[in-house]
């Protein structure tokens, strides 16, 4: 097996020749030799000697790609569950043991959502203007000069010849449907301005609504209440639904909110097609009617300038707002339940918070009444005044001063809605439909799972079954959606007490404080700031008056002096 | 040669007398056969019957202690000591040893599986079979894949710095179950087993035979010292560790109140009362018996103050009956006493004793007018509750008998037996707790003292033993006050022990007077007195902190809300928001000529609609609100009925009586969500439906509400939460892989690292208990 030292060194180890190996064997006499060089298959083995050999360049490794990408904290706050299980709650030590791990994977699927935001690109849109201009003066021309062609073609307007219209968009925001007070009905996707139908019922139709999917209509006409598909057909008449002003639908609960003209509402679950609830609330007439996404109660505005909210289980409001001292004429909730917007006749417009129910946050002063109130998903509010609409960009948390937007048209607005993931606005007026554009109003990104404007036929089949999954029971509707997580205390207490007296049933200790939620300024601290702002009104206040006062006396002792006389003067009598 | 006549009939006489005597016994007695004279022939009628084994140790005697044979007297001597094996335990006891061990060795054996266990049951999911490591073969392209011929590189290296060669693996084939090395562990383990079986059966044989009740009380002491000083350790270092163990006394005293062992029911306690009557002895100890039940059943909580009044009535009676000059018998006794004992010890004393029972026996007769005097005065003297110590009785009984020998040539019929010792500690016990427990029976019980070895200055074996023992007994009794000092510490509540132990005193008397009330027909010692029902747990307390208990659970939340409502501000009042003018735009149809520069601010101008604002708006919401709370504020529900003879109707009062009788109460008023918050009305209604989706009864593991509802606060589905962390949280806790065999778990899981690293001695302590 020996090969000379210099036949070697001559070899470089590519240049195989073969009597060089074929030398080697023979060398070798008759045994045939292999230098083999077993590579380890067995995963154990194979990582333990990746280590191995990877141990010197671990820490250049790791200064190359230090793993993941750190998670900003903002990130991780928005995708917060709240706080964890925490103490010595759970005593048993494997049953803390498994809760402890569960929470892990708690915090693995937060983190995990928190990296996901990478994946949301897209940014939302704005308007950019010189410092001395201002974006209110922009209007729709200027702007669509300056966008792309297939954002430019989102602008456009319908003349319609049947009077004044009502607008609203589906819920991926990809079609939208037109319903007329003198009868005329279309749907059409706006997008590709195709035309899925397009009838005159015939009727006065007062409000319209899409169902669940992009093929079910609902027309709230003269007398009943329309169901009809995308190709126009009647699909039912709601006998029940009758004389209906104002309809919404409330997409997770499969219910169709409405309410007529004698103040009664209706909810009408269309997966199973029964009324879930259905009762007078002796508001009398209104057609002032929203509904608020984060709990989704009917918010309903009364001449009385109330707000209150409903569900379908009870017959009383859940709450009521005195918003205002004259009849409300529009509402507004944005995407997130936290703010509503409410006019009235009064000409102003006020912010409430409505998931503290409190406020008003914000009072603004008109200079004419608005006819209708929308929040964008990136909760810019639309307030359409006659023939104006202005569009503010952040009206809840700080005081606006001037509209974002306002767009002039010549005919009188009925309503309008903003088109979820579009920067449009859609005005539905007495001659037709108008589509504007509104940068930065819309959310960018969307998540196909929850509602995706270019699903295909599949796609939303396979949505609609399993939105039908998930659908909510009308009964959980109440104030506080979170309400079903909580533990209904009071029962749990009256069993516990049953239990102390039956007679040889050892007594179970349970700490009966709900979860606190740690959200914003406590209640305390709100009260102290509050308490603060008014001592400090107080006291600059007393040293206003005690100003004015000191002046007032000064003033007064000159005035009634009557020289000699003043001994006349009767004195008042000193106050004990 | 008469004489010789006469002893020959003497003798005759006497042998016939014999076999007379002989002949009274009708057994027959078959004599042993003796050889007495040397014969070569065995014959069969000469043979020895009896034992025809060889007895070493008469060979051993016969050698001598001759030199010469040292060697063989020495060997057979050893032969004969060892040749004796123990006799075995009895077969049940045996089996017990057996059945002991043989736990020991599984439990030992069981324990190394609980890291495993433990880590199985905790971890987040288990994938069966546990296997990973396919066992299938590889195809053969796989494996000719990871084959590769070195490279001429590889070649070159070798040659330069050959490897190191790598020991090829002997692959015999264990057809053997357990190896050399096994096996031989397998014996050792064996050999091990048994020698611990042995000896634990050799102690308890030795431990069973003896009979010494002085080695046993000794024992318990022992064991009573060694678990007092364990406690105190314990207190040290693990104070809830000792919490548990007193409750483990706790429950001891309470099984063995359950029991009533200790008490006069048992089968001694029986025998002992029909001697009772008669014997003083026995009374004292049917009293003491009861005094260790008493101890045992006495709480322990409030046993320190008791302590110092017993202390106080200890201390007293014998003072008087030491220094009570009416008492001639005492005062004498105490003196004698002294001079007596000094010279009264040992043989001496043995024997005076000796002789006086001797003459007291010989000249019973006589001595009974005596006895009936001295069993008077005796009486006379329990009549006055004397406690007395047990050398001045033994003294005065000396001295009665001095006297008597003075008077009366006779001493005393009786001796006074002597004090046994075992019962010190539980008569300093029984003094503490029962001052006189003759009161309930009609026996007298006195109770002797233990020996006091100042007083006597002899110096015994015995009495050395007494000394120390009583050394013992206090130093347990201070350790025992200590430790109740501290349980004190521990449980010090509202309740004042005092008032307590003044019911508990009550209670007693009130018993002791019943029970001299009722005339026994068959007097048993009954000295038991009731339990001292006194804890700090009064029977009456107890309802009370259940209702508290309860009154908390129910308004927890009221009375946090109660606090906050203290800062007590309507926001309303404070913040009112100034509006802002908005320069809007202006409708063309309303007036275009007003239209004005986006700078200015508009001046408000005051409008047909605000004129016309309905202020009663705003009264009437405030109205509707009050309604609204006043609606909610439960009211008091008149429940009364006219009785018989009472009037009815309308306008008729309820006396007052029936009024505060029949009205339930009102329920605390609830704080509402809109109380500060100004014109905003909350419902706050009880929804009947989604009260029944909602969880209205705690799962077991939480005890908190707030926990549970933190562990279902996130959803899972996967449109909420990223699909990875959507799948981690699904995930089933058991794995199986389709059409794969699950094999029970061998012993190569113990060497798996993952499985000795987990360290969770909770969930281990836990899982070892079951």
């Amino acid at each position: 097996m020996k090969v000379k030292s210099e036949e070697i060194k001559k070899l470089r180890y590519f240049e195989k020749t073969k009597e060089k190996n074929s030398k080697l064997i023979k060398n070798t006499d008759e045994v045939e030799e292999y230098h083999v060089k077993l590579k380890p298959h067995s995963k154990w083995t194979k990582k333990k000697l990746e280590i191995k050999d990877s141990k010197p360049q671990k820490v250049i490794v790791k200064k190359k790609n230090s793993g993941k990408s750190p998670i900003s904290l903002k990130n991780l706050e928005k995708h917060s569950r709240g706080d964890g299980i925490s103490g010595k709650g759970v005593k048993h030590p494997l049953y803390a043991a498994k809760l402890q791990k569960k929470e892990l994977k708690y915090r693995f699927a937060q983190n995990q959502a928190a990296r996901a935001d990478i994946l949301l690109t897209e940014n939302a849109g704005y308007l950019e203007v010189d410092e001395d201009h201002r974006t209110t003066c922009i209007t729709q021309k200027e702007i669509v000069k300056n966008v792309d062609i297939t954002a430019a073609t989102k602008t456009f307007n319908l003349n319609l010849d049947f009077g004044p219209y009502r607008a609203k968009y589906s819920k991926n925001g990809r079609h939208l449907l037109l319903g007329s007070k003198k009868g005329h009905l279309a749907a059409f996707d706006w997008v590709t301005k195709k035309l899925h139908c397009e009838i005159n019922v015939m009727e006065s139709i007062h409000d319209v609504s899409w169902l669940h999917v992009e093929t079910m209509i609902a027309a709230a006409q003269k007398e009943w209440l329309y169901i009809y598909d995308n190709t126009g057909m009647e699909l039912h008449c709601m006998k029940k639904m009758d004389k209906i002003l104002r309809m919404e639908f409330l997409p997770y609960h499969f219910l169709l909110a409405a309410v007529n003209e004698y103040g009664f509402m209706s909810w009408l679950d269309i997966s199973i097609g029964e009324i879930a609830g259905h009762y007078n609330n002796h508001l009398g007439r209104t057609s002032v009617m929203t509904h608020n996404p984060y709990n989704a109660t009917i918010c309903l505005g009364n001449s009385q300038g109330v707000v209150s909210m409903w569900s379908p289980t009870v017959k009383k409001p859940l709450a009521k707002i005195l918003c205002h001292k004259t009849p409300l004429s529009a509402i507004a909730v944005d995407q997130k339940g936290t703010y509503m917007a409410t006019t009235g006749v009064d000409k102003s417009l006020k912010i409430w918070d409505i998931r503290n129910m409190d406020g008003p946050l914000q009072h603004y002063r008109l200079r004419s009444s608005a006819v209708d109130l929308d929040f964008s998903q990136k909760d810019m509010l639309a307030v359409g005044l006659g023939e104006v609409v202005e569009i503010y960009s952040d009206t809840c948390t700080k005081t606006a001063d001037k509209p974002y937007l306002r767009h002039k048209m010549a005919k009188s607005i009925c309503n309008f809605k903003f088109c979820p993931y579009e920067d449009v606005l859609g005005i539905g007026n007495s001659g037709g439909f108008t589509s504007i554009l509104v940068p930065g109003s819309g959310e960018p990104n969307f998540d196909a799972y929850e509602s995706n404007p270019y699903q295909n036929k599949a796609q939303r089949k396979e949505a609609e079954v399993k939105a039908l999954l998930e659908k909510i029971p009308a009964d959980l509707i109440a104030l506080d959606p979170f309400e079903v997580v909580k533990v209904d205390v009071p029962t749990l207490q009256d069993k516990l007490e049953a239990k102390t007296e039956l007679p040889h049933v050892r007594r179970k200790k349970i700490d009966v404080k709900a979860k606190r939620k740690n959200k914003g300024l406590t209640n305390i601290a709100r009260k102290k700031i509050i308490k603060d702002k008014a001592r400090k009104d107080q006291i600059m206040e007393s040293i206003k008056t005690r100003a004015t006062s000191n002046e007032t006396k000064d003033g007064q002792k000159p005035s009634k002096s009557f020289g000699v006389l003043d001994r006349f003067v009767s004195k008042p009598k000193p106050n004990k | 040669m008469s004489d010789f006549q006469e002893q020959e009939i003497v003798s005759a006489e006497h042998d016939h007398l014999v076999s007379a005597i002989i002949k009274l016994d009708k057994t027959q007695h078959i004599t042993e056969p003796t050889r007495n004279e040397p014969t070569n022939l065995s014959s069969e009628f000469n043979l020895i019957k009896s034992s025809n084994k060889l007895d070493l140790s008469k060979v051993v005697s016969a050698l001598k202690d001759s030199a010469h044979h040292t060697t063989i007297t020495k060997k057979l001597k050893s032969l004969d000591q060892g040749q004796v094996l123990p006799k075995p335990l009895e077969k049940p006891q045996a089996e017990r040893i057996k059945r002991s061990t043989g736990y020991d060795a599984t439990k030992e054996k069981v324990a190394k599986w609980d890291p495993v266990v433990a880590r199985n049951r905790t971890v987040d999911f288990v994938s069966f079979p546990l296997h990973s490591v396919s066992k299938r073969e590889h195809p053969t392209k796989v494996i000719l894949s990871n084959l590769k011929s070195k490279s001429p590189l590889e070649k070159e290296l070798d040659e330069i710095d050959p490897p190191a060669e790598v020991e090829e693996e002997s692959k015999e084939e264990q057809s053997f179950p357990m190896t050399y090395e096994e096996m031989l562990e397998h014996r050792k383990e064996m050999a091990k087993l048994r020698a611990q079986q042995s000896y634990k059966a050799a102690k308890a044989k030795r431990q069973s035979k003896i009979k010494s009740k002085k080695y046993h009380r000794i024992l318990k002491k022992e064991r009573l010292k060694q678990q007092l000083k364990e406690f105190e350790e314990l207190q040290e270092k693990n104070p809830e560790e000792a919490l548990k163990k007193l409750e483990e006394l706790e429950k001891a005293r309470a099984l063995e109140r359950h029991t009533l062992r200790h008490k006069n029911t048992g089968k001694w306690a029986k025998n002992k009362l029909v001697r009772a009557k008669y014997d003083k002895e026995v009374r004292q100890q049917l009293a003491e018996q009861l005094a260790v039940s008493r101890g045992l059943t006495h709480k322990t909580q409030h046993s320190e103050s008791t302590d110092d009044e017993a202390d106080e009535n200890e201390m007293l009676p014998d003072m008087t009956l030491a220094q009570d000059p009416l008492n001639p018998w005492m005062m004498k006794g105490l003196n004698k006493s002294n001079v007596d004992t000094d010279f009264d010890f040992g043989y001496k004393k043995f024997i005076k004793e000796k002789v006086l029972k001797h003459t007291e026996d010989s000249d019973s007769e006589e001595n009974d007018e005596t006895v009936c005097d001295l069993s008077s005065l005796k009486k006379k003297n329990y009549m006055l509750g004397s406690v007395r110590n047990h050398v001045h009785e033994q003294s005065s009984h000396s001295k009665i008998e001095h006297e008597s020998k003075l008077s009366s040539p006779l001493g005393i019929s009786k001796k006074k037996p002597m004090e046994k010792n075992n019962a010190k500690v539980t008569f300093m016990k029984q003094d503490r707790n029962i001052k006189k427990p003759i009161a309930t029976s009609k026996w007298t019980v006195d109770i002797i003292k233990p020996n006091d070895s100042t007083e006597s200055g002899e110096i015994k074996v015995a009495e050395v033993f007494d000394t120390f023992e009583t050394k013992v007994a206090k130093q347990v009794e201070i350790k025992i006050n200590k430790l109740r000092k501290n349980i004190k510490r521990l449980e010090r509540s509202s309740k004042t022990p005092k008032v307590v132990k003044k019911k508990g005193g009550k209670g007693k008397n009130i018993s002791n007077m019943e029970s001299l009330m009722f005339k026994n027909k068959n007097p048993k010692p009954i000295i038991d007195e009731e339990l001292i029902e006194t804890n700090l747990k009064a029977p009456e307390d107890i309802p009370e902190m259940t209702k508290t208990y309860t009154k908390i659970i129910k308004y927890p939340s009221a009375l946090a809300a109660h606090s906050n409502n203290n800062s007590n501000i309507d926001p309303s009042q404070f913040i009112e928001v100034k509006p802002k003018y908005l320069n809007t735009a202006i409708p063309s149809c309303e007036n275009i000529l007003d239209e004005l520069d986006d700078d200015e601010q508009i001046v408000p101008k005051i409008d047909i609609e605000e004129v016309f604002e309905e202020d009663d708006v705003v009264a009437s919401f405030r109205q509707e609100k009050q309604n609204e709370i006043d609606n909610d504020i439960p009211k008091e529900i008149d429940l009364q009925l006219p009785g018989w003879g009472s009037w009815g109707g309308i306008g008729v009062k309820a006396p007052k009586r029936k009024r505060n009788r029949f009205i339930s109460k009102n329920i605390p008023k609830m704080p509402r969500r809109d109380e500060n918050k100004g014109d905003i009305i909350i419902n706050e209604l009880k929804l009947p439906k989604l009260k029944a989706h909602k969880v209205s009864e705690l799962p077991f593991p939480f005890t908190k509400v707030s926990d549970f509802e933190a562990s279902v606060r996130a959803p899972l589905g996967n449109t909420f939460i990223p699909e990875i962390a959507h799948k981690k949280l699904i995930r089933p806790n058991v794995i199986t892989k389709a059409g794969t065999i699950i094999e029970p778990m061998d012993e190569e899981q113990l060497l798996i690292k993952r499985n000795q690293s987990f360290k969770n001695e909770k969930i281990l302590k836990l899982l070892s208990k079951q």
